[in-house]
């Protein structure tokens, strides 16, 4: 970030939010960058910008989208980088087309595409038909061009309520990134993925960066900001129902056989020129059923792949509590989250698990969650459910690994002692799995799936409540060991050797590794072996900031992915000055950062993990096509500008699937945009945070933001009580009238807007209504992410309410 | 001499120096509703319990709207006025930089309070016996070779800490570096003979509520005059002190029973 010319701050509050992270913007605006923030409100991140630019809650793709236009319009784009390494040439099936807000191949009845109309036309050889020249007109970089044309600045500002004059500005400060020599990064947070079309949101993001070349090269790239400090670790090990560790598929019962599997998710290229990485797949996903079964998972059995369970549909956030409000879940396992707080239309999770017949919640501290039971308005005897609370330790209560957004993981250390019985969330599993076993031992459906596991982590068969399982262990075994003697390339490794490097994972059962990214991370027996604990302080030769030596970065240590698109097909780096590899003629090897593969320059494509090693500006894999339009949200003041297609007509309409608790409001009744925040004094659903009388004194009080025109017009002044309604509940808050928030002119109308911070709940020190009683139970067409920020609401005076 | 240098163009606001002073001081909460003042501030002001706290001031700046952020705290003087009024000498001018303050030969008179240009000290009206309390730049930490606690916490590097020569090279290379990014003035330069807090700003000092009108010359001769009654003043200051010490606290224990009371319903 530091090394950054430009950076566009959006869908983050970066100071309030990752104050850390905003160190390094603030050194790159000292040695002379540009930033810019875009956001609803003026925040605390807006005060540190040079410029600030408004737009309403949910219009990312229009904003976006018009500076994609502007840039293809004006021909800001870096050529050379978007003819080589991305599949702007390529051309498209002429079953492709798009008309007023659909494109081909749409089933209304299913709500679903076939995605068989956006597939690109092969050659003979069954690869990508290209067009350097960018003139076809089926290709990637024409369709892109006609359908961005329609994003013209005045329909964006008509959308986002962006003020012109200003939006001008951004677009042009933005795209002059496109000089080779010039670099703009790009930073948003997970409130930009917390829409319907969240997936498409960050898509904009991702093909603006492309097309000016800003991606793989120091000072560039898309920053995820992170909702919490080890999101990344928790993806990367697999804590979503989509995936198992090292980002492989999560089977589901088109996946039988692990041939069947490993055929599924193998991509194929006969490109010479691709990588295609995820080729190795059969490697990856048997060394992972190594770790799991050990010596139980043999080739006759495949490796145990039939121990593992095989998904039938979506197992996501909302799915799940509508599947327990609807009585099929009864048991509920809860580790350190708070969805009575932190989940979307909170009032029907709450009622949710009144269903359950038990729950298990294990937490740092009785949240809200874990106190369903004897939440207000609820009477404790007429609720059924069994609830346990397992104490659990904090960060700095024990030792372990933690992985930031950079992917850098990092090793901590125990620095007190755990609080009263609380235990690590390791020793909990421990307990769980060794008690489980017990009673699978007796019989069960599918025993096997827990009786065969390779469990050892040093602390013996029995539960004991003074003897952690040993972190070490298990850190080792995500990184693989060799599971018998092999020689590889005359080099012979001994069973129990652990793997160097996941180039050496194979699919034979001779190694294992509980996450093959993380192969390389700890490459011996002993603890000086661990690489996550290293703390050099040394930078690399290109001194970018790399700091090769502190801690370990997935994968092999490379601290910037996908830079071999740094440099041009001989190997120059498009900006000298901040190289992160550069080809040396004389040595024949790159220098700088770990490339993304030894290859000589512009033997291959640099964009490895994709199969045709080239950017996808086009995405013929996603389910609400292959590039992003711009829809209204499920709650929108206005009627969509841009098509019939009101919504994202991918995205599942629980309201109509699941009507009970699930109502959808109109601008009617609701003519205010909402939307909801964090603040640096809170921590997510507070639990954490509202606890601690230091930061209770700073936030004391759950609070709404206004205009001060809003707050005229409804006679509300700063500092009364006031309820912020929506279809779905109400809240009472503080109002706080802000000149931060301003009413936007929307397409002929004026639009107010107001936030409420979403951190409160009826548990711990300090205590308020929770904003997620507002929000709705609909998510976005891929990821189901929930859309917590855009909605419809009302607010008013509390009547006597004045403070 | 040790000094802080507080760069409000730096500064995102996110209070981590107000807490790790609490925490490092061991300092209470305070029991507080909504915001205090403007923006997010908490609490109303510098107390007994709370020795730093940052403001939001919403300000226009070359026509456009901006949310600038201050930092108060004790400005530790290099002649500072609290030392000179101290009749006992609890507050002592230290020469690594810090003033610092000996509670255990304090009276209690909050002469100091009157002194300060600043208006820093606070007095402990809470208790039966009340001392004064105010920043102490973390002398103890300084004398063991570390910064203070809001320096050592502060992300943006908003607020630095080093030697007092070498923050004004510093600031001045700031200002000359980027000089339509600053208010052409190190505020504690000069002030009051000049201080070990020094702030460098985007908007002019008063709009951080900054004191503007203060002489170059310290203030001290200023106090030595008119503390020669002294005295005679001290006599009745117990028995004052004490009927106030009485008052406040009713009113806190009935404050809280009325808390308590509403707890119940």
């Amino acid at each position: 970030m530091m090394n950054t010319d430009v950076a566009m701050i959006m869908g983050s509050n970066m100071a309030e939010n990752h104050p850390i992270a905003s160190k390094w913007l603030t050194r790159a605006k000292e040695k002379g960058a540009l930033i810019i923030s875009c956001d609803p409100r003026y925040t605390r991140t807006s005060s540190f910008a040079d410029i600030y630019c408004k737009f309403r809650s949910g219009t990312d793709i229009a904003f976006v989208g018009g500076i994609i236009n502007y840039a293809l319009q004006n021909n800001y784009i870096q050529r050379d980088y978007v003819v080589n390494y991305t599949n702007a040439s390529f051309i498209i099936t002429n079953k492709f087309s798009f008309y007023d807000g659909l494109f081909s191949g749409y089933n209304p009845n299913s709500r679903a595409y076939d995605k068989s109309n956006w597939v690109y036309v092969l050659d003979a050889q069954g690869n990508p038909r290209k067009d350097p020249t960018l003139q076809h007109p089926r290709c990637v970089f024409q369709l892109m061009k006609k359908h961005y044309q329609r994003y013209d600045i005045d329909t964006v500002c008509k959308i986002t309520g962006a003020p012109r004059d200003v939006y001008e500005k951004v677009c042009r400060h933005y795209t002059s990134t496109w000089a080779s020599n010039r670099v703009g990064t790009w930073l948003y947070a997970m409130g930009s993925t917390q829409h319907t079309h969240g997936t498409q949101n960050i898509r904009t993001y991702a093909m603006l960066q492309l097309l000016l070349g800003n991606v793989g090269l120091a000072g560039g790239g898309i920053n995820a900001l992170r909702g919490e400090s080890n999101v990344q670790g928790s993806t990367d090990m697999c804590l979503l129902f989509h995936i198992l560790p090292g980002y492989l598929k999560s089977p589901t019962i088109n996946d039988q056989t692990l041939a069947q599997y490993i055929r599924n998710y193998t991509p194929r290229t006969n490109d010479p020129k691709s990588a295609n990485w995820w080729g190795n797949y059969s490697k990856y996903i048997v060394s992972l059923l190594k770790a799991w079964y050990g010596d139980n998972a043999t080739a006759n059995n495949d490796y145990g792949y039939n121990y593992l369970p095989k998904r039938s549909g979506d197992y996501s956030h909302i799915s799940l509590f509508e599947a327990i409000y609807s009585e099929q879940i009864k048991g509920f396992i809860i580790f350190g989250q708070n969805p009575a707080v932190g989940g979307p239309n909170a009032n029907k999770e709450r009622k949710a698990l009144d269903k359950l017949d038990w729950m298990v919640a294990v937490d740092l501290w009785e949240t809200e969650t874990a106190a369903f039971w004897k939440r207000p308005g609820v009477k404790p005897e007429d609720i059924n459910t069994e609830v346990f609370l397992l104490p659990a330790c904090s960060s700095i209560e024990k030792e372990g690994s933690i992985t930031n957004s950079g992917r850098w993981a990092q090793w901590r250390y125990k620095a007190v002692e755990p609080v009263g019985d609380s235990k690590s969330d390791l020793w909990i599993l421990d307990a769980i799995y060794k008690s489980l076993k017990k009673e699978y031992e007796k019989g069960g459906v599918l025993p096997e799936a827990i009786t065969k596991l390779h469990w050892d982590y040093g602390n013996g068969d029995e539960i004991d409540p003074h003897l952690e399982p040993d972190v070490h262990i298990v850190a080792k075994e995500f990184n693989g060991y060799f599971m018998k003697d092999i020689t590889v390339n005359d080099r012979a490794y001994k069973k129990g050797e652990q793997v160097p490097s996941f180039s050496l994972l194979r699919d034979d059962g001779s190694t294992c590794s509980g996450n093959w990214l993380y192969c390389n991370s700890y490459i011996g027996s002993e603890k000086k072996d661990n690489k996550m604990a290293r703390r050099g302080k040394k930078d690399a030769v290109n001194k970018i900031g790399l700091y090769p030596e502190w801690a370990w970065c997935w994968p092999v240590n490379r601290r910037i992915l996908y830079n071999r698109a740094s440099v041009d097909l001989n190997g120059r780096p498009w900006s000298p000055k901040r190289y992160v590899i550069q080809w040396n003629n004389e040595t024949k090897k790159w220098e700088g950062d770990v490339p993304d593969g030894g290859w000589a320059p512009g033997d291959r494509y640099p964009f490895i993990m994709k199969p045709d090693g080239h950017a996808w500006l086009w995405a013929s894999n996603l389910n609400d096509g292959p590039i992003p339009e711009h829809y209204e949200p499920l709650e929108s003041p206005i009627e969509n500008p841009m098509s019939s297609q009101q919504v994202n007509p991918a995205i599942k309409l629980w309201h109509e699937s699941n009507p009970e608790g699930n109502p959808v409001g109109d601008s009617e009744r609701f003519p205010i945009v909402g939307t909801t925040y964090r603040v640096s004094e809170h921590w997510q659903a507070g639990a954490m945070t509202r606890n601690l009388p230091w930061l209770a004194e700073l936030v004391p009080d759950v609070f709404a933001e206004l205009s001060v025109e809003l707050a005229r017009q409804k006679g509300i002044k700063n500092g009364d009580r006031v309820i912020v309604e929506t279809a779905r509940g109400k809240m009472e808050a503080y109002s706080l009238v802000t000149r931060r928030f301003e009413p936007f002119h929307v397409n002929g109308k004026i639009i107010h807007e107001i936030g409420v911070i979403w951190h409160f709940g009826y548990a711990a020190l300090v205590q308020g209504d929770s904003a997620n009683m507002l929000t709705p139970h609909v998510g976005d067409a891929n990821t189901m992410i929930p859309e917590y920020k855009a909605f419809l609401c009302n607010v008013y005076k509390k009547e006597g309410g004045v403070a | 001499m040790k000094a802080m240098l507080i760069d409000a163009t730096r500064c995102i606001g996110c209070r981590g120096c107000q807490v790790s002073c609490k925490e490092w001081n061991n300092l209470p909460s305070e029991e507080t509703e909504f915001f205090a003042s403007k923006g997010y501030q908490n609490p109303r002001d510098l107390s007994s319990k709370t020795w730093t706290l940052i403001t939001y001031n919403e300000v226009k700046v070359r026509n456009r709207f901006d949310w600038v952020f201050g930092k108060l705290q004790c400005f530790h003087c290099n002649e500072p006025a609290c030392a000179t009024a101290c009749p006992v000498h609890a507050l002592e001018k230290t020469e690594a930089g810090p003033v610092v303050y000996n509670a255990s030969i304090c009276l209690g008179c909050r002469y100091c309070q009157l002194a300060c240009p600043f208006k820093v000290p606070r007095f402990e009206w809470e208790k039966a016996l009340p001392k004064i309390t105010k920043c102490t730049m973390c002398a103890d930490r300084v004398e063991a070779g570390e910064e203070p606690a809001c320096s050592k916490a502060c992300p943006t590097d908003a607020i630095i800490f080093g030697d007092r020569e070498t923050l004004i090279v510093e600031a001045e290379d700031r200002i000359r570096n980027n000089p339509r990014g600053y208010v052409h003035h190190i505020y504690g330069k000069n002030e009051v003979g000049g201080t070990c807090v020094m702030h460098l700003s985007n908007v002019p000092f008063e709009e951080l509520s900054f004191a503007t009108d203060l002489p170059e010359k310290s203030l001290t001769d200023f106090v030595k005059h008119g503390m020669q009654p002294i005295p005679f003043v001290l006599a009745g200051l117990g028995v004052a002190l004490g009927a106030i010490s009485w008052i406040v606290n009713r009113r806190i224990e009935n404050k809280e029973k009325l808390h308590s009371e509403g707890g119940q319903q």
